[in-house]
Parts: C-alpha cells; structure tokens; sequence
C-alpha cells in the first residue's frame, strides 16, 4: 500500500549539522582568536565580515578616486601647475583622459605626462587673454571713465 | 589713472609666440613625427582605449579583464576603435577627443570568458532581526591585445 504521509510518531533528526557549521566557519578560519574556531563566536564575526565587505565595495571607488586625485596633484606640482589648473584645462582642450589613466600616465610615462602639462599650460594662458579682451575701456555711461585733466 | 588692486589681473602677463612662427614650427613637427612613424622608428606603442565603458592603458601582449559578457566567441579577433592617446618613446599622439580611425589600429583577441568568484553581499541591521544574504555571480571576459599599429596620416 502507498503510505502518502509519515507517521506521526517519527520524528526526523538533523543529520547535517556538521557541514551547515562547516559552511559558516569555513570564512572564519583566517580570523583571530576563538571566533576562527567556536560557532557561536564565529557566526556574528562573519556575519560583521560580510557587511564590512558590501560597503567597503562602495567606498573603494571613491578611494581610489581620491588617490588618483593625489597622484595627479602630486606629479604636476612637478610641472608647476595645481591640479585644478591641470584638469580643468585639459578637459577645456577637450582631452577626455580620466584621471586612473592620468595617474598611470604620470607613473609610467612620464614624458606623456609632461606634455599633457605643457598643453593644460597653453590653454591656460589663452584663457587668461581672453579673459582679458582688448584691454581699452568698457563702453556705456556709467562705467566710462573720467579723466580729469 | 591711479593703481589699484583691481587695475591688473591677479595673474601674471602672458605672452603668447608669434601666431605664424608658431604655426611653422607646428608643421615642422608634424612633418618629423609622420617621417619618424612612415620609417618606424618607435618601440613599444602604448594606448589608452576606451572600451567597456572604462579607459585602459594597453601595449600589446596585455591581458585585460572586464566584468561584462561581450557578443563574441572565443577565438575571435576584434578592432577596439575608440583610441584617447597613443605613445611610443619619443611623441605622443594626443586625440581630441578621440584619434582617426586610418591613424590607430588596435586588435584584440577573446580569449576567454567566465564566470567571477561568488562575491557574497550582505545587509543587517542590528536588534532589527533583518539580514539578508546574496551571492552574486557576474560574467567575465578576457582581452588579449594582440597588437598596436599606427599609419602616417598626420597633416
């Protein structure tokens, strides 16, 4: 006959406790102290471990920004420019390096870094003649000039 | 007029070189740089490519990893287009934003694509009785750049 339901005097027993304790400890087994050997220890542990991970994933990216930033700032204060100068005048001569391929250029290609330099340089000097204009006064009534003589 | 702290800009005077001497001195380089390409007369080329929505800098033989599935068998042979720079030892080909395509040529190879380690991401909030618990799996491709070659179309 087919029995569809056990009986209900059988009750099952956890057989696989061993591996389900396995499974946890298995990421615990570099820590220090009891927490790499002792379940209940090792259970919030990993469970910290796991969460510091998540976030830490977020927060690289904006520390290794800001290195690239430094390294950058670093290398052409060696050219003599500030890394606003820099970047805002390369991206104003439409380079569009971003700046992890800055850093590495200015690492390992140093000549590469000195031109890049050179061209921010150029265009911040067109910069500041344009900004100057024609250098004769400005038109208008109230803000002529008076020259008394 | 008498000085103030206004009458002059905050930066020092610029003078900018004569504009046609300049521009000889342009083509003069432009011309050694396509004579110094059409002769061959670099090393190892570098490149910054953008592909995969990040930038890389590459030379050839280099193994590049991304964390997406590209549309093409293992095996194949592929052209990376968007080239930001090109170096050798002694010039440096700067793109504004971009190079020409007939000025840089880029090859890359799939080599092989996989699966990442499973990387376990986690949320709980303490005395919330509140975590969850993810494993994510994303694909991988790997690049091998085979080479990079440049033609002495300069003007």
């Amino acid at each position: 006959m087919v029995v569809l339901s056990a009986a209900r005097w059988v009750r099952s027993r956890l057989t696989d406790r061993f591996w389900r304790v396995q499974e946890v400890l298995k990421y615990a087994r570099h820590f220090r102290g009891r927490k790499n050997r002792c379940y209940k220890l090792a259970v919030r542990s990993v469970r910290r471990a796991f969460v510091k991970s998540t976030k830490a994933r977020r927060e690289k990216k904006r520390f290794l920004r800001a290195l690239w930033i430094t390294r950058i700032e670093a290398a052409s204060l060696e050219h003599g420019l500030k890394y606003p100068a820099f970047i805002s005048n390369l991206i104003k001569s439409q380079v569009e390096l971003n700046r992890k391929v800055i850093a590495d250029l200015a690492i390992y290609e140093p000549k590469t870094f000195k031109s890049l330099a050179a061209l921010a340089q150029r265009r911040r000097q067109e910069g500041f003649l344009a900004a100057l204009g024609d250098g004769k006064e400005p038109e208008g009534i109230f803000s002529r000039i008076v020259h008394r003589y | 007029v008498a000085k103030t702290s206004l009458t002059s800009p905050p930066w020092p005077k610029v003078k900018l070189p004569d504009p046609v001497e300049e521009a000889k001195f342009h083509a003069e380089v432009v011309q050694k740089v396509n004579k110094m390409i059409a002769t061959g007369q670099y090393g190892r080329l570098f490149a910054v490519v953008h592909f995969a929505s990040k930038q890389w800098k590459i030379t050839s033989e280099d193994l590049i990893m991304m964390d997406n599935v590209l549309e093409a068998e293992c095996g194949d042979r592929i052209r990376l287009e968007k080239v930001l720079l090109v170096g050798a030892d002694d010039f440096t080909l700067i793109g504004r934003p971009l190079l020409g395509k007939e000025l840089v040529r880029v090859e890359a190879t799939v080599i092989e694509k996989t699966e990442s380690w499973p990387k376990i991401n986690m949320r709980f909030r303490k005395r919330r009785n509140y975590q969850r618990k993810k494993i994510i799996v994303h694909p991988q491709t790997v690049l091998r750049i085979n080479t990079i070659e440049i033609f002495p179309c300069l003007s």
